[in-house]
C-alpha cells in the first residue's frame, strides 16, 4: 500500500466517522404512525372476519335442512322380559349404548386455529356453536372423504376476550 | 452492525410481524442509523436519506416474516433493500444531480478557477472534499466504497447486500479506490 492509498483509507475512515449518526426523529414518528394505522386495520379486518364467519354460520344454520335420517332410537334391553324368566338369573343390566349413539355430545379438546398462538393469551373466553362443512376437518389434518365433504357438522368456536377465534372443537 | 441474526433480531422480527410496536421501535433504533447513513452517503441528500430510511422500515413492517436468515445477515438484508430504494430515487432525480455527476460542474470549476482554493484545507474541508469525490463515483463503485470502507462490511456481506459475487465486490472496490485516489490527487495538485 503506497502513501496515497493509506492517505485515502485514512480519509475514508474520517469520512465514516463524520456526519449524522441517526435518522431524524420525524422518520420514527412517521413510521410509528404507519405501524399504528396498520395494526388498527389488522384488528378491524380480524373482527370483520369473525363477524362474517358468525353471520355465515348463522345463515347456514337457518337454511340447512338435515338430509341424514334421524338418529335411531337407542336400543334398550327388555328389562321386563328378564324379570319374567328366571329369578335366579341376575337381571341383565340395560345395555347402555355408547354416548355417541345416545345422541349425547362428546366434547373433545379444542384444536388451536392456525396463527392462534400469535394472539394474546386468553383472559376470558366465549364459546359459540356454529355449523361447519365437514371439509373444514381437513384443516385439522383429519381425513374426510369427498362424498361427505359437503355435509355439515356442529362445532364450538372458542373466542378470546378480543373476539378473535382461538380454537375449534367438533361436536357430534 | 451485527453480522448475524443475534441479539434477539429473530424474536423482534416475529413480534413485528404481529404488529408489536415496542419490538418495532427496538428494531428500528438498532438499525436506523446504519440505514440512514448508507442512504445519505449514497445520495448526498438528506431528503432522500429520510425517505429511503422510512421506506426500508416500511418493508420490514410489512414483511418481517419473509426475511430468511439463511440468505444472509439482517444487516445485509437491510442494506440490500436500502440500496434498491436509493438507486430508484437517484434514477428519478438524475436530471437534478448534474452538479455532482458532471465533471465540468461548479465543484470541478472551483479548483480550476482558483488554484489556491484547496490549499490549507482544514480537516473538515478535506472530509467534505472526499465526500464529494465519493458522490461523483458511478453508483456501482460508490456502493462498494460506502459498504466496505465507510460501513466496514466484509466482502461476503457486501456481496449479499448487493446480490453479486465476492469477486465483483473486490474488483469494484479496487477500481473505486483507484478512482478516488485519482480524484484526490487531482484536488491536491490543484491546491498546490
Amino acid at each position: 500500500m503506497n502513501d496515497n492509498d493509506s492517505k485515502l483509507l485514512k480519509g475514508l475512515r474520517a469520512l465514516a466517522a463524520d456526519g449524522p449518526r441517526e435518522a431524524p426523529v420525524c422518520v420514527e414518528d412517521r413510521l410509528l404512525g404507519e405501524l399504528r394505522r396498520r395494526s388498527h386495520a389488522r384488528r378491524r379486518n380480524r373482527w370483520l372476519g369473525v363477524a362474517t364467519a358468525a353471520i355465515a354460520a348463522g345463515v347456514l344454520m337457518m337454511l340447512w335442512v338435515p338430509t341424514e335420517p334421524a338418529v335411531p332410537a337407542p336400543r334398550m334391553a327388555p328389562i321386563a322380559v328378564n324379570t319374567v324368566q328366571s329369578p335366579q338369573t341376575p337381571p341383565k343390566a340395560a345395555i347402555q349404548p355408547p354416548a355417541y349413539e345416545r345422541g349425547a355430545e362428546v366434547a373433545i379438546n379444542f384444536y388451536p386455529l392456525p396463527d392462534a398462538d400469535e394472539l394474546p393469551p386468553i383472559e376470558s373466553a366465549t364459546i359459540v356453536r356454529v355449523q361447519l362443512p365437514m371439509s373444514s376437518l381437513r384443516l385439522m389434518g383429519l381425513p374426510v372423504s369427498e362424498d361427505r365433504a359437503a355435509e355439515f357438522i356442529q362445532a364450538d368456536m372458542l373466542l378470546g376476550q378480543d373476539g378473535l377465534a382461538r380454537g375449534v372443537r367438533f361436536v357430534q | 452492525m451485527s453480522n448475524s441474526l443475534t441479539n434477539g433480531d429473530g424474536d423482534l422480527l416475529r413480534l413485528i410481524s404481529r404488529g408489536d410496536e415496542a419490538a418495532f421501535l427496538a428494531f428500528y433504533r438498532r438499525y436506523q442509523g446504519q440505514v440512514y447513513r448508507f442512504a445519505l452517503q449514497m445520495s448526498g441528500q438528506v431528503e432522500i436519506a429520510e425517505e429511503v430510511t422510512q421506506d426500508v422500515f416500511m418493508v420490514v413492517m410489512g414483511s418481517a416474516r419473509k426475511y430468511d436468515p439463511a440468505r444472509g445477515s439482517i444487516a445485509a438484508y437491510l442494506y440490500g433493500v436500502a440500496r434498491n430504494f436509493v438507486l430508484r430515487r437517484l434514477e428519478q432525480e438524475r436530471p437534478y444531480l448534474t452538479v455532482l455527476d458532471d465533471p465540468d460542474s461548479e465543484y470541478a470549476d472551483i479548483a480550476a478557477d482558483n488554484p489556491d482554493a484547496l490549499a490549507g484545507l482544514t480537516r473538515n474541508e478535506r472530509i467534505e472534499s472526499l465526500r464529494r469525490a465519493v458522490l461523483t463515483l458511478p453508483p456501482a463503485y460508490r456502493e462498494v466504497v460506502v459498504l466496505c470502507d465507510l460501513h466496514e462490511l466484509d466482502y461476503n456481506e457486501a456481496a449479499t447486500a448487493l446480490d453479486c459475487a465476492i469477486g465483483t465486490i473486490r474488483s469494484r472496490l479496487h477500481r473505486a479506490r483507484a478512482l478516488l485516489a485519482e480524484k484526490m490527487r487531482a484536488e491536491e495538485r490543484c491546491a498546490v
